[in-house]
């Protein structure tokens, strides 16, 4: 309900209230992807043997792959396991949507525990773009889940190869949040060191090295900085890969007027939609107090996010692409242009 | 459900009160003189009065002051503070006893509370004070019998009394409202009395009054509904507008909180009955920017009946948070938290009124010694630090909370 509203008041919020973080008050959703081997149940598991893994929901695609120990479970129905430590298990059903659907509903007729996040693990193989896309719209799920991070395991031993080979391998970590190398116990130091460094020239998120394929329950669990922290200085940290996958970060010193930055959106996913895979970046907008969250997948916008104050001292606006075959250098001017557009635009017409 | 469900609320610390955590609805914060910040409690029963909490550290509470009180057959429940004065309320159970009314204190030392006055209600026909507001430091306005009123239906003897508290050793009523027919005498015919079951009466519940609108009161008037009230001169208040949704709904409106900002009311019932027996008690979202035709427009969803029904348990609304006009009590004109006994706190962001979302929940589990096995979640207030203090009404005391939404 907008500005518009007869209820609006006097204060003026184009994105509703204003929140503390991105995901508002949504159920924080933690898509953890990585090819098959790579760690993942090893990961949700010890995770949920730390008091920090409490109250969490997991999607699986069978009950068997987590490897739930009998003695763990408390009840059981077809779709859905109760585990020790306040935590439940759910096989997905026919789709990611249907699956959070029922399990959204039964919590909230106290048919299942109350939880408070979602973990998926997503089967080895998956292009994690769909996943994305399931949490980008009111339509889908965005109302009341927040895909909070996208987290993509990597193993020390095959890593390297997988990376080299399978371009599905190499999407997974463009378009990750954050990334944990794995297995680095087996590969050795220097094999772990070589992958990072290989990891590290497809994507700027932060990169944790598992230990007995666990890491601090913080790095999964909590909510990603500001983006563009390591790579504000834009071209310099430009990254590619060889499907043409590429990263770059824009920034921008003056707030931008709200409806250019729309536009030139608008435009620049008209033309070239399914190759922006991940745009998210926080604004500073001209019609608003806090700054202004920003998330969309290839074609689809999710709604912005009015938050409260800015997370760091840095108040420009930052914008961060993973794009195939779309370089810096265009969108940037496409970019440049509409802003400067709209600020040669007569005010008050 | 017998496990603590929380959603967006971080729990900072619990509190059994020591054995007594029974508490009401009057909770209000006093910064002390050396800067201590005390939370004080009226119990929902005898034999407690009130007690003082220093929540300086919410994650540490300390009881620092308690009062018993001095008949078994009475209770305070309901309390407030402005500076080193505190009112608190005193009802008794049944009409005719003593002592009904309210008592003065002077706070200045909280592990020491002393009576400045009591100003007394008592009277054949009255149980005295239910519940009073106090917010300006000068006025009191308050649900109360009297000893001069005499209902038409017994259970219609509190009404609408505005009590000068500016010299507070000398308190003096200034104003009156009730509903025309229920006091003997009236000209208007009494009320239609509610279904023998549900009769809970014609009288007020909360009587709010905000500085945005001084020449306002805002009342839920228990079978009544809303009633809103023109006190631009206190000795003669008119009515306003009066919403009245029952039937076919049960009775027992409790609280009013204006949205001035944004042209809302939001409005709460009080569950009186157990095992859903008076369902669904509702927190309701009032269109009021027409103040003589306020137009319901939607409900705080809630999870179904069977969800949190427990014998001898109550399961629906209850008390708002009121958005203290106090420098020490948080404000929003978006977000509603209220009270739903078994379905403990909750959360709602009204920006879009025509479809209030839930965005939290604290449920506790059931304390040790509750009567009914169940968390019965009474009351709630909110300090500028934005930090949450709720209470149980029988055994569980006090919980402190962060909100995370």
């Amino acid at each position: 309900m907008g500005p518009q509203s007869p209820f609006a008041g006097r204060e003026a919020l184009p994105f509703g209230r204003r929140q503390r973080r991105a995901r508002g008050p949504r159920l924080p959703v933690i898509a953890v992807t990585g090819f098959l081997g790579s760690g993942k149940t090893t990961l949700i598991r010890a995770l949920l043997a730390r008091p920090e893994g409490a109250n969490t929901a997991i999607v699986v695609n069978e009950f068997g792959e987590i490897g739930i120990d009998q003695a763990l479970l408390r009840a059981s129905s077809d779709a859905t396991v109760l585990l020790g430590n306040g935590c439940l298990c759910c096989n997905l059903r026919t789709d990611l949507q249907e699956t959070l659907r029922a399990l959204f509903a039964d919590r909230s007729r106290g048919a299942v525990p109350s939880f408070e996040r979602v973990i998926i693990e997503t089967s080895g193989l998956a292009d994690p773009a769909p996943v994305l896309q399931t949490f980008a719209t009111d339509r889908a799920l965005g109302r009341e889940f927040h895909l909070q991070s996208l987290v993509t395991l990597v193993d020390a031993v095959a890593g390297e190869s997988n990376l080299k080979r399978m371009a599905e391998a190499r999407k997974q970590v463009a378009l990750a949040d954050r990334i944990i190398v794995t297995k680095g116990d087996l590969a050795g130091a220097d094999a772990t060191r070589r992958l990072v460094e290989q990891i590290a020239a497809l994507t700027a998120a932060p990169v944790e090295i598992a230990v007995n394929g666990a890491v601090a329950p913080a790095f999964l669990l909590d909510e990603p900085s500001a983006p563009g922290r390591r790579f504000d200085l834009g071209g310099t940290a430009h990254t590619h890969d060889l499907d043409g996958i590429e990263s770059f970060a824009l920034t921008f010193d003056a707030p931008l007027p709200w409806g250019a930055f729309e536009q030139a959106m608008a435009v620049l996913t008209a033309l070239r939609g399914p190759d922006l895979l991940r745009v998210k970046g926080i604004l500073a907008v001209a019609e608003c107090r806090g700054p202004v969250v920003v998330h969309a997948v290839q074609h689809v916008a999710h709604p912005p996010v009015e938050l409260e104050d800015w997370p760091d001292a840095d108040r420009r606006s930052r914008l961060v692409f993973v794009t195939r075959g779309l370089s810096r250098e265009p969108v940037a001017q496409l970019l440049a242009a509409i802003g400067a557009v709209a600020a040669a635009a007569p005010g008050g017409s | 459900m017998a496990e603590t469900a929380i959603w967006n609320f971080r729990q900072l610390a619990h509190h059994e009160l020591d054995g007594f955590g029974g508490i009401g609805e009057g909770m209000s914060i006093q910064i002390a003189k050396d800067g201590r910040r005390i939370l004080w409690l009226a119990h929902e029963s005898a034999p407690k009065n009130f007690t003082a909490v220093d929540v300086s550290d919410p994650r540490a509470p300390k009881i620092v002051a308690r009062r018993d009180l001095p008949q078994s057959h009475m209770r305070s429940n309901s309390l407030e503070t402005v500076g080193d004065i505190m009112a608190v309320a005193y009802q008794t159970t049944h009409q005719g006893l003593q002592p009904a009314g309210f008592e003065l204190f002077d706070i200045s030392e909280p592990e020491n509370p002393r009576s400045i006055t009591f100003f007394d209600c008592s009277g054949p026909n009255s149980r005295g004070v239910h519940q009073l507001w106090f917010a300006d430091g000068e006025y009191i306005h308050m649900s109360s019998g009297a000893a001069d009123f005499r209902p038409t239906h017994p259970k219609d003897d509190q009404f609408y009394r505005i009590i000068d508290v500016r010299n507070p050793s000398k308190p003096v009523e200034v104003g009156r409202w009730w509903l025309p027919g229920t006091r003997e005498g009236d000209s208007a015919p009494p009320p239609v009395r509610h279904p023998e079951n549900a009769d809970t009466g014609f009288r007020p519940h909360n009587t709010n009054v905000y500085p945005e609108r001084p020449d306002r009161a805002y009342l839920g008037y228990i079978d009544g509904g809303l009633v809103t009230l023109d006190i631009a001169d206190k000795a003669h208040p008119k009515m306003v507008a009066r919403w009245d949704y029952h039937p076919p709904y049960f009775g027992f409106t409790h609280t009013v909180v204006p949205f001035f900002d944004r042209g809302l009311y939001i409005v709460s019932d009080e569950c009186t009955r157990t095992e859903g027996a008076d369902w669904p008690k509702l927190v309701w979202i009032v269109d009021g920017r027409d103040e003589t035709n306020p137009v319901p427009i939607s409900t705080c969803p809630l999870p179904p009946l069977e969800s949190y029904m427990r014998p001898g348990a109550r399961y629906g609304a209850h008390n708002l948070y009121e958005n203290l006009p106090k420098p020490n009590a948080w404000k929003s004109d978006r977000i509603v938290l209220a009270t739903y006994f078994n379905g403990g706190l909750r959360a709602y962001d009204t920006s879009n009124p025509y479809q209030p979302a839930e965005i939290g929940y604290f449920v506790p589990e059931p304390p040790a010694r509750a009567p009914s096995g169940a968390i019965q979640i009474n009351d709630v207030f909110v300090d500028e630090r934005q930090i949450v203090y709720t209470v149980d009404r029988h055994a569980g005391g006090l919980y402190t909370l962060e909100m995370d939404f």
